[in-house]
């Protein structure tokens, strides 16, 4: 018994230790994938209401997903940092609808470093009239590596926040050429 | 002590190079601007180094009604979409295929129309076909 009891205390602190180094994934950050110092100089003097869809909760035996309420956040996050709206606003009275779908997400299984690769519909409706300002689809990467963190799960989702990050710069900068 | 610290330094590895545990799951979303039953030809954009998959792509696609053209040059001007895919595919004793997105795209502007995918481990894994009636079902199945 003591014999048996030996040999498996250490099996069992070394998948305890796996269990904490890779664990199983977190969801991407809402914080970390909204763009920081976002700079656009055109700010209009409407109200945006935001929706999202597309996304996924990260289960307990998933890898890291962006979800649609965090994207959401994310996404009004930037508006308001950038000014590009003048508010967002919850329910059917804002000026503009912003609808971003995540179309396809492309996430590597294995390797030191790993790019995400992401894929959203970004449609902007006025809803006065709910006629079309842009529809356009917008393609970002990130990447993290090794030296940005040791687990696999952890880089995953860095690399995850960084191509979401991307993606709403490009997309806000897409909204920020039009003239609304 | 030596076996001990050779199974760490392995799990280590592991759990370093990898990015978490697996599931199976399959979505489908179409934007709500399109209307899907509109689209009555469609070319499947064959990516580099596809024997079969682009095919049963087409061969789902003209099962539901739509006239399928494929091949890897650019779509032609008078489609009424444009259909991409990614496939992803594993080795466990044999090669499957582990995960599958499909596009329906606008072919003027490329606008992701309506979007599939299906992830499946190898324990469950399907057959390549399999995989594309999974896609393609769900896709139409969110369609207006």
């Amino acid at each position: 018994m003591t014999t048996t009891l030996a040999r498996t205390t250490p099996l069992l602190a070394i998948a305890a230790l796996a269990l904490t180094l890779g664990g199983c994934a977190s969801p991407a950050d809402r914080t970390a994938m909204t763009p920081q110092n976002l700079t656009i100089s055109k700010h209009y003097p409407h109200s945006l209401r935001v929706q999202t869809s597309g996304g996924a909760e990260t289960g307990a035996m998933d890898s890291s997903n962006v979800s649609d309420p965090d994207l959401k956040a994310a996404i009004e996050d930037a508006v308001i940092q950038s000014k590009l709206f003048k508010t967002i606003v919850q329910g059917s009275n804002g000026d503009y609808e912003l609808s971003v779908r995540l179309s396809s997400l492309s996430k590597p299984l294995f390797g030191a470093t790993f790019t995400v690769d992401m894929e959203t519909a970004w449609t902007l409706t006025k809803t006065s009239d709910h006629s079309v300002a842009l529809r356009k689809s917008v393609k970002s990467s990130g990447t993290a590596t090794m030296g940005d963190a040791f687990a696999g799960v952890t880089r995953l989702r860095m690399a995850l926040e960084a191509a979401t990050r991307n993606n709403i710069e490009q997309g806000l900068k897409a909204v920020a050429e039009l003239n609304l | 002590m030596q076996k001990f610290l050779k199974l760490l330094a392995l799990l280590g590895l592991v759990a370093s190079l990898t990015t978490g545990c697996a599931v199976n799951r399959a979505t489908g979303s179409v934007d709500p601007s399109a209307n899907l039953s509109a689209l009555k030809t469609m070319y499947v954009k064959k990516i580099a180094d596809d024997d079969n998959t682009y095919t049963l792509i087409a061969d789902k696609l003209r099962s539901k009604g739509v006239t399928v053209t494929s091949g890897s040059e650019a779509a032609p001007g008078n489609v009424d979409a444009v259909v991409t895919y990614i496939d992803k595919w594993m080795w466990d004793i044999t090669m499957y295929m582990l995960e599958l997105t499909i596009t329906i795209r606008d072919p003027k502007t490329d606008f992701p129309l309506a979007t599939g995918n299906s992830f499946h481990t190898s324990l469950t894994r399907l057959s390549p076909k399999e995989m594309v009636n999974e896609v393609v079902d769900n896709i139409y199945k969110g369609a207006k």
